[in-house]
């Protein structure tokens, strides 16, 4: 994909698999874009500062937090976001495990775990417990629902391992 | 036996006299040393496409960074009152602004070139925190476009802030003393051989850069050690690297393309960011350097003597935790119930630093490569922890919280060793006590 149109000035990228133009400040985070212009609310802001983890986006494939990316550093580039983390099977296989053991509490920061469970489930198949507690401890809850966060993930982890050895 | 001590006492007290004042002739004779030829564009000057009096100043002055010393936080730029922190008391820069009372509205060309190029003001001889040492270097022509810069601005009526400062250190006159063992008025000497464009770096590092003011080492005295020129140096807790072209302990194995990278932007794919005092040069001063100024550094910085430091700093690019791990994921021996570092690192650090370092949505943050993670002291991870950092470049920017408020010295310690393990293979010997030393050097 092209990823900066210089005739008009517009920057290109994907979300969730759609092309998508900003012809906006370059400086402007990825969650403001998402969420004033695109209108996809799904992903929240927490802290702005990266630290809480709220925002959680994947950029081809890895987690990001919106919150810090300038629009910037997304040319050429293919977003996700809860929106569409369902296309991929781990995130399918993460939401699905999220209303089975009904992880989420307020929810406001589930869709950031989510994120990062995926994220996570791609790098490793099977997690371990502390893995887990270091791939997603940049992941606040203030309603404490780790522990359910956690067995959700393992949840996961089995399902996909079972659907890729039935296949 | 009375007599021979008496005798000998006499000896050494004549040896003593002879060499004082043998000591104070040199000085002497060495002050009065004429200062050399001035020197000519396009070594010095701003760059040939600039005509504009006004903007030639203003392009010294940024290149020379008076800005971020002359400016505090919250005050009018060029206005002073910045702080110095010192291990003897407090030094408060003075108002540049073209006030008459408060500021320099009322000097002379002569009064403003004096105090650049000699440290003498119309008042008094000035602390070495202005640095002059290296300003001597200037041609006086650059000087006074500075100051018709300066002049061009809007005046700001701020008395100065008294020094704080601990006898003797508060006794100006001993400064002129401290100029005769440490200073000289001299020129930039031009080296023709070596060609314009690296006497042009030379003129931007050592005259209008000051660089070797945090970057060379001090004598006990506060002098510029020379003949180790470049090799770092610490001040207010902050660690200045060795900028000699040394392969191991120096930049000798940058990249042009990082060290332009680094001296623009303030960030080095693969190396270092700029933090603390160095992020602030880079924002006030080296992003505004046209191309060609930027390329005359890197010539110059290839070209001074190399300087091997301590070996033990060697940066290491492929540091074994660092290349095990993924983004999300540590290397597989990274236990978060025994090592708090690490855990301290997997909640606050990893969101913008990955385990893996790569810096993740801020190029900024990566940390593999880094001089700072490679130091075995710690200094400038510390100072991060504690204080955080920020930089802006153009219209782009970064910020790092600092975790002084946070954070026990305790835990400080225990995250820096884990950092300087994982990114950078190396035994951390910083302790609580340096930590808490470093919580005042901001």
């Amino acid at each position: 994909m092209k990823s900066v149109d210089a005739s008009t000035d517009t920057l290109l990228f994907e979300v969730n698999g759609t092309p998508t133009r900003s012809t906006g400040d370059l400086q402007t985070p990825l969650l403001w874009f998402l969420r004033d212009d695109l209108g996809l609310t799904g992903t929240k802001f927490g802290c702005g500062i990266a630290m809480c983890g709220a925002c959680t986006v994947h950029l081809d494939g890895i987690a990001v937090r919106a919150c810090q990316l300038p629009l910037a550093g997304l040319a050429g580039k293919s977003v996700t976001t809860i929106e569409g983390v369902a296309r991929t099977r781990a995130g399918q296989a993460v939401q699905q495990a999220w209303v089975q053991l009904n992880v989420a509490q307020c929810g406001y920061c589930q869709s950031g775990q989510i994120m990062t469970a995926t994220a996570l489930l791609r790098e490793n198949q099977a997690p371990t417990d502390a893995d887990i507690d270091a791939a997603m401890n940049g992941n606040v809850c203030r309603c404490a629902t780790y522990r359910r966060i956690k067995a959700a993930i393992h949840v996961a982890a089995r399902a996909l391992s079972e659907a890729g050895t039935s296949e | 036996m009375t007599v021979h001590i008496g005798r000998l006492c006499r000896i050494v007290a004549r040896v003593l006299v002879v060499g004082a004042t043998l000591a104070i002739a040199l000085g002497t004779a060495l002050a009065l040393w004429p200062p050399g030829d001035e020197p000519a564009p396009p070594v010095s000057g701003a760059p040939a496409r600039i005509h504009d009096p006004i903007s030639r100043g203003a392009y010294l002055a940024r290149a020379a960074d008076c800005i971020a010393c002359h400016s505090a936080p919250g005050g009018k730029p060029l206005a002073g009152g910045l702080p110095f922190t010192l291990p003897f008391g407090t030094l408060y820069s003075t108002n540049i602004t073209p006030d008459k009372e408060t500021g320099i509205g009322s000097w002379s060309d002569d009064d403003f070139v004096r105090a650049v190029r000699e440290g003498v003001s119309p008042q008094h001889t000035l602390y070495p925190a202005m640095p002059y040492p290296s300003y001597t270097a200037l041609a006086r022509d650059d000087v006074l476009a500075i100051k018709a810069y300066l002049f061009s601005q809007q005046p700001v009526r701020a008395a100065r802030t008294p020094n704080a400062l601990a006898f003797p250190f508060n006794q100006r006159w001993v400064l002129p003393l401290w100029k005769l063992a440490f200073f000289r008025n001299r020129r930039m000497v031009i080296e023709e051989a070596a060609g314009v464009e690296r006497n042009r770096g030379a003129y931007l590092a050592n005259a209008l850069g000051h660089c070797g003011e945090c970057h060379t080492p001090r004598t006990v005295g506060y002098g510029l050690q020379d003949a180790r020129a470049l090799s770092g140096e610490t001040a207010q807790g902050w660690r200045a690297g060795n900028i000699t072209p040394d392969p191991w302990t120096g930049i000798g194995r940058w990249s042009d393309a990082q060290l332009t990278a680094y001296l623009s932007a303030g960030h080095a794919p693969g190396r270092s960011s700029a933090s603390g005092p160095m992020a602030e040069v880079i924002e006030h001063s080296l992003q505004y350097l046209d191309a060609d100024d930027i390329h005359a550094l890197v010539v110059y910085l290839r070209s001074v003597t190399p300087v091997q430091t301590d070996p033990r700093l060697m940066v290491e690019l492929k540091p074994q935790g660092a290349t095990r791990s993924y983004d999300l994921l540590p290397a597989r021996d990274t236990d978060l119930r025994t090592n708090s570092g690490a855990r301290l690192f997997s909640s606050d650090c990893a969101g913008c630093h990955a385990w893996n370092g790569n810096g993740r949505q801020i190029s900024y943050a990566s940390l593999t490569g880094s001089s700072s993670v490679n130091d075995i002291y710690g200094r400038n991870v510390v100072q991060v922890i504690l204080h955080g950092t920020r930089i802006r470049v153009g219209e782009a920017g970064a910020v790092m919280p600092g975790f002084a408020n946070r954070y026990s010295d305790a835990e400080v310690v225990a995250l820096t060793r884990f950092v300087l393990a994982h990114f950078g293979d190396k035994e951390g010997v910083v302790s609580e006590a340096d930590v808490r030393g470093q919580r005042s050097d901001k």
